[in-house]
């Protein structure tokens, strides 16, 4: 199959590969480049573990084409941290005990920053119908929405 | 997953070059949020794959004097965040909110979620109320076709292999900010549709002055309940006259059971969310 040349940043990093047509963007981010912080979960959209922000936006890495991304902006999880330092919302994670298995979380994290940044001071409702497709299957609900809810009272002044 | 080709043009006038050659071969995808699952799952054939989500041209919300118009590849998230949809046709808006997840929102498009032609298409009810019109445009030219003509089966419409969507169209009405939608689904998020209705309603005078019903996920496409809306114009509204209508939904519907709702549970809450979506409106 004849290959796609392709240019994007992704966490700062500008690369330029060559995709084949067929190829997901989760599978270059996780099979080419090695970040495996984002998950693969259900594969047809239904359970947000693979969310990457798309041009500062969260889309599904499952159903988004590695070819469709050219010229574009990537940001996983590994692109949160500034110099070391956690993101503040990896960090309201972490003290509200947000994360059990850890699959999920990734997609969390990412979904629950755009969240902060659409809507800096969400109510808990708000939280839950911007996260509804995000599962988490340890069912840790209540600390993930506690964690977003702290994160957003200490301020989301970070912008990546 | 299987081979497909894959072209992604910049322009409009490559994109119905492309459809004139390749015919039923290009599938056009734009979030590939339908699509990308339908070839995992063997339901389309590989094929070439022709992505618009390229073309910006595409991509608006318009208002006029007469018209409210949206390009084919804005996202249900663009939905969402546009005045004027929040403002002049609220029950688009609210439709767009109960559409899957904000990551899906933000791929999925208006003109994908009705090529699609899902009898559960979210984004079909609303806009059959608000009588739009789907235009089109193909080599050939452009056409414009009502969207209760648009489609004729489940995944299946009367776009020709080398046409596609342009826009979606509806006249600029004060009528359209009295609509409601409301969506039944398994659960409250991400859920695909058991029974959806979309409404506009004027009430004159305790007389049903004008009434647009269109459902969803309860006959083969998503459906404008006309013969329903003719037997409540002009009539006092009491509740002889909700029992009646329901009694016609019921008529006028034609679900079939799947793995989400058996149809005689289809037909049953057809007639309580239509009884829901009146008073609402009423109240």
């Amino acid at each position: 199959m004849e290959k796609i040349p392709i240019r994007f940043t992704i966490n700062g990093q500008k690369k330029e590969v060559s995709v084949k047509p067929n190829d997901l963007l989760i599978n270059l981010i996780r099979d080419d480049l090695y970040l495996t912080g984002t998950k693969y979960g259900c594969g047809i959209g239904e359970c947000g573990a693979c969310t990457v922000f798309l041009n500062n936006k969260p889309v599904l890495s499952c159903l988004t084409l590695a070819s469709a991304v050219d010229g574009k902006e990537i940001t996983t999880i590994e692109g949160l941290d500034k110099e070391n330092e956690l993101h503040p919302m990896q960090i309201a994670f972490l003290k509200n005990a947000a994360v059990q298995c850890g699959f999920c979380t990734p997609g969390m994290i990412l979904t629950a920053i755009a969240l902060l940044k659409e809507n800096p001071m969400p109510t808990e409702t708000e939280i839950r119908e911007y996260m509804r497709g995000n599962l988490c299957r340890c069912t840790g609900y209540v600390q993930i929405i506690k964690a977003i809810k702290s994160c957003a009272e200490g301020g989301l002044n970070e912008s990546i | 997953m299987s081979q497909f080709r894959y072209a992604f043009p910049k322009t409009k006038e490559e994109i119905l070059n492309i459809l004139e050659q390749e015919k039923s071969e290009a599938c056009i995808v734009a979030g590939c949020s339908n699509v990308l699952p339908y070839i995992k799952d063997k339901i389309i054939p590989p094929k070439l794959l022709l992505d618009i989500s390229g073309i910006e041209e595409l991509n608006y919300i318009q208002k006029n004097e007469t018209n409210l118009c949206i390009g084919a590849t804005t996202t249900i998230s663009d939905l969402i965040n546009s005045k004027i949809i929040r403002e002049e046709c609220n029950l688009l808006h609210q439709a767009a909110e109960e559409f899957a997840d904000p990551t899906v929102r933000n791929r999925a498009t208006i003109g994908g979620n009705l090529a699609d032609a899902s009898p559960a298409a979210d984004m079909a009810p609303p806009l059959l109320v608000l009588d739009a019109l789907v235009e089109v445009e193909s080599r050939e030219g452009k056409r414009e076709i009502f969207l209760k003509d648009f489609f004729i089966g489940p995944r299946k419409t009367v776009l020709h292999d080398d046409e596609m969507i342009i826009s979606i169209k509806f006249k600029n009405d004060p009528i359209n900010r009295q609509g409601c939608f409301i969506k039944l689904g398994l659960r409250q998020a991400m859920a695909i549709s058991v029974v959806t209705i979309a409404m506009i309603l004027k009430i004159e005078k305790n007389k049903v002055k004008d009434i647009r019903i269109a459902m969803g996920s309860i006959a083969p496409i998503p459906l404008r309940l006309f013969k329903t809306e003719e037997f409540l114009k002009n009539k006092e509204v009491n509740d002889d006259l909700i029992e009646g209508a329901k009694n016609k939904i019921y008529d006028e519907v034609n679900p079939i059971s799947d793995i989400r709702a058996s149809q005689e549970y289809r037909k049953y809450v057809s007639g309580v969310l239509f009884k829901r979506a009146f008073k609402k409106l009423t109240n």
